[in-house]
């Protein structure tokens, strides 16, 4: 846990620096470097200078990794997409908070404006059993993706398009079924659970389809075998501290893991023998 | 094989279900998977906890009757009407240890289950306001009131004395020990603590959980919490002021 090998990084200048007309922030940060999985990790100190406040927190990163391979080291490895918050690949932990402390954002679309010069700020992985560390700042999430193999979709004809508005959705359903489906599976929740449970983000796909006609089919089926590969990938069980709810840069609402123990209580019930 | 004669023609299986079939394990398998998953435990921690919360009303009304005459005739006459119900008493009580004994062993299951889910800790630890100290500290909330109840039962329930003539001397010189009433004090305290996070988080796992009337539901078990926490946690203040100097 000890500091290795500092190193200063120069020449992070915003675009709006380059005169030195605005003077960007001087930053301390503690980085997890971690070769591979299970392997020993230590946080690394790097120092930034004048790093411009209109920078994403990702595009930061870009600067100290710029500045690594300039020097011959390696680079911090973290996860990336679309850097417009909607793709659910980033995420990692600021200060004990997974993507950074504002409110209902993903780190990519956190910007340098939200924190202060001479700020440290240590910036570690997610951290769940579940979710093991891969390098640095990257964990495999592959555990959501069996979670929704397991019933998180509808089986549909794929033929042709269907004729738009053949099935009528009532306009509050579609709303409920939309605030469930903006979870992007960044798994901030996870992250933030101190249980490192997973129901959050599965009470949100099942809710989700729940709430919608095509979803009705499936739907017992879903409640339960999403569960079963829920436990079975080693996630805990909720104690409804909603940490959950309070880190989700989606704005997850809690009502959705009600609704999830609603919904595997009926199935449980409905399933008889299955 | 075929050419011998079946004990079971196969006009017999047509009775329809019977017990046999009933007991098949294929169909009790949904209990088993119920009670073995996440969602299984959290449900069975939270319909033992609300029974364990409604025993407590129960519990606090007759000893509030403490406070009714000053000779202690009517809590008296309470613990000879629980006592004159004989086997029901038992089975009452049997009831109870079970739904203790339920909650303690999911309680167990679901802590072995989130330490495993979460081994390494964060180096910066920050909370975004939603996790409380009652929420956290449910473990250990929980432990004190187990050992708690030991010590209660061990002074009332299990003293010969309180199946005597006199219940509420028993109580009363109890309760007139600084110690005895220190004990109670922070007995109480940890169970308040514990169900003011306890009520509404047992009420959000049954699936009670929507944005018209959660904050009435946090506001209610955090009401109820701190009612039953002052009612318990007035006996022993009660013994030290008024009974401690007299009986001591």
């Amino acid at each position: 846990m000890s500091a290795a090998s500092p190193t200063a990084v120069q020449g992070a200048a915003s675009p709006t620096g380059a005169a030195g007309t605005k003077q960007g922030l001087k930053l301390v940060l503690k980085v997890w470097r971690q070769g591979a999985r299970g392997a020993p990790g230590q946080f690394e100190t790097h120092e930034l200078q004048n790093v411009s406040t209109d920078m994403s927190f990702l595009e930061m990163l870009d600067v100290l990794n710029e500045g690594l391979i300039r020097e011959g080291k390696d680079p911090v490895a973290f996860e990336h997409d679309c850097r417009e918050g909607i793709c659910g690949s980033c995420g990692f932990v600021i200060n004990g908070q997974a993507h950074g402390p504002q409110k209902e954002t993903t780190v990519c679309q956190l910007h340098m404006r939200s924190f202060r010069s001479g700020e440290t700020l240590v910036i570690e992985p997610f951290r769940a059993t579940a979710f093991p560390i891969l390098k640095d700042l990257v964990v495999d999430r592959s555990a959501f993706d069996r979670i929704v193999a397991a019933g998180g979709y509808v089986s549909v004809n794929t033929g042709s398009a269907p004729d738009a508005n053949a099935i009528l959705i009532p306009k509050d359903n579609a709303e409920r079924a939309f605030d469930a489906a903006a979870c992007i599976g960044c798994g901030a929740c996870v992250a933030a659970c101190p249980n490192g449970s997973a129901m959050l983000f599965v009470g949100a796909k099942v809710s989700h389809l729940a709430a919608l006609p095509q979803g009705q089919s499936e739907r017992d089926h879903r409640a339960l075998d999403m569960v079963a590969a829920m436990d079975k990938e080693g996630f805990g069980d909720c104690s409804n501290h909603l940490e959950c709810v309070a880190s989700c840069p989606k704005g997850i609402a809690g009502t959705n893991i009600a609704q999830l123990n609603r919904e595997f209580a009926k199935a449980s019930l409905r399933s008889g023998s299955r | 094989m075929s050419s011998v004669t079946s004990p079971n023609p196969p006009g017999a299986l047509r009775k329809g279900p019977g017990i046999a079939s009933a007991l098949r394990p294929t169909s009790m398998r949904w209990i088993l998977r119920f009670f073995g998953s996440s969602i299984g435990k959290k449900y069975v921690m939270a319909v033992t906890g609300l029974l364990l919360v409604g025993f407590l009303v129960a519990h606090l009304a007759g000893n509030l009757l403490l406070y009714a005459d000053e000779s202690g005739g009517k809590f008296k006459a309470y613990a000879e009407g629980l006592h004159d119900l004989g086997p029901l008493l038992w089975a009452a009580e049997l009831g109870l240890i079970g739904l203790f004994g339920l909650h303690v062993f999911y309680a167990l299951q679901t802590l072995r289950d989130n330490r495993a889910a979460r081994q390494s800790r964060y180096a910066v630890s920050a909370s975004r306001g939603a996790k409380t100290l009652a929420s956290a500290t449910m473990p250990i909330t929980g432990a004190i009131v187990l050992l708690f109840v030991i010590v209660h039962l061990v002074h009332f329930r299990l003293d010969d004395a309180f199946k005597g003539d006199d219940p509420a001397g028993l109580v009363k010189s109890t309760l007139a020990s600084p110690l005895a009433a220190a004990i109670y004090l922070v007995g109480v305290g940890a169970l308040t603590l514990h169900l003011s996070h306890a009520i509404q988080s047992a009420l959000q796992t049954l699936g009670a959980s929507h944005p018209n009337f959660n904050p009435v539901r946090e506001k209610l078990g955090l009401g109820l919490a701190v009612l039953l926490g002052l009612g318990f946690a007035s006996f022993p203040v009660y013994a030290l002021i008024a009974w401690g100097g007299g009986n001591s």
